[in-house]
């Protein structure tokens, strides 16, 4: 399939205006998982940590929701 | 990180007094099935990267506003295949970009290639029908009737049907 037709199947689809057997063909193609495709743990754990510092970025949420310290690292505070 | 092990709904009831670490645990729990679904679909981690930033993102603006009926794993599968779609044809419409996702990704939109979203069902329905095949012959092998060995088949069917519906139930589809 060439771009230009996928590109206007899918910009039907995003419309809301696919035909019925269009609208299949992408929800098909959807719901086909079948690549394996893993990452390994330190991959993992990095881009974790990345993605939630970019949404708090976005968010602000830590500077005005900040955390609430445990009792011990109040205890240990007072040291 | 420390993480909540408490069930989703009340993580939900959490979020909406803005705590915080429900929103964190929400986040650690599904940011990774998210990736690597966009992962599949869309070949680049940077676009991955992007749609599960934005969805978490808007998870939190709008915590305040989420309905009481709010299932938090249909709106991430409804958002993320949204994303995926809306990600690609932005893609497609660039010119510099439509020739390399041309080569990559026209290919995963042929039948050849659909047919492989299919194969679960179908191995599912093998599996029955073997079974059913193994009951027929020990039956027969035992000198059961027909008619028992018919009730047997039903029976094991409509167990098997409930338990693959409990299994779509109860995961969350990315």
């Amino acid at each position: 399939m060439k771009s230009e037709t996928l590109h206007s199947k899918l910009e039907r689809y995003a419309a809301g205006k696919a035909m019925p057997a269009e609208a299949r063909q992408i929800q098909t193609w959807l719901s086909c998982t079948d690549s394996n495709k893993e990452l390994s743990p330190e991959e993992k754990s990095l881009l974790e940590l990345e993605i939630l510092q970019e949404v708090q970025a976005y968010t602000a949420y830590p500077l005005f929701y900040p955390k609430k310290k445990s009792w011990w690292q109040k205890i240990t505070a007072l040291f | 990180m420390s993480r909540i092990f408490l069930d989703e709904q009340t993580l939900l009831d959490r979020l909406n007094l803005n705590d915080t670490e429900a929103f964190e645990e929400l986040y650690f729990r599904y940011w990774h099935g998210l990736y690597i679904y966009c992962l599949k679909k869309l070949h680049s981690p940077q676009d991955s990267k992007i749609i599960v930033r934005d969805i978490f993102r808007t998870i939190w603006e709008m915590r305040s506003s989420l309905p009481v009926s709010f299932s938090l794993t249909k709106y991430l599968y409804e958002e993320v295949r949204k994303q995926v779609v809306k990600t690609l044809n932005e893609k497609l419409a660039s010119a510099i970009e439509a020739g390399a996702i041309e080569k990559r990704l026209t290919h995963e939109f042929s039948v050849e290639s659909l047919q492989a979203a299919k194969k679960p069902a179908q191995k599912r329905y093998a599996a029955i029908n073997s079974r059913s095949e193994l009951l027929r012959q020990h039956a027969g092998q035992r000198g059961t009737s027909h008619t028992t060995f018919e009730n047997i088949k039903w029976i094991f069917q409509s167990v098997s049907s409930k338990l693959s519906l409990n299994n779509i139930l109860s995961y969350p589809k990315n």
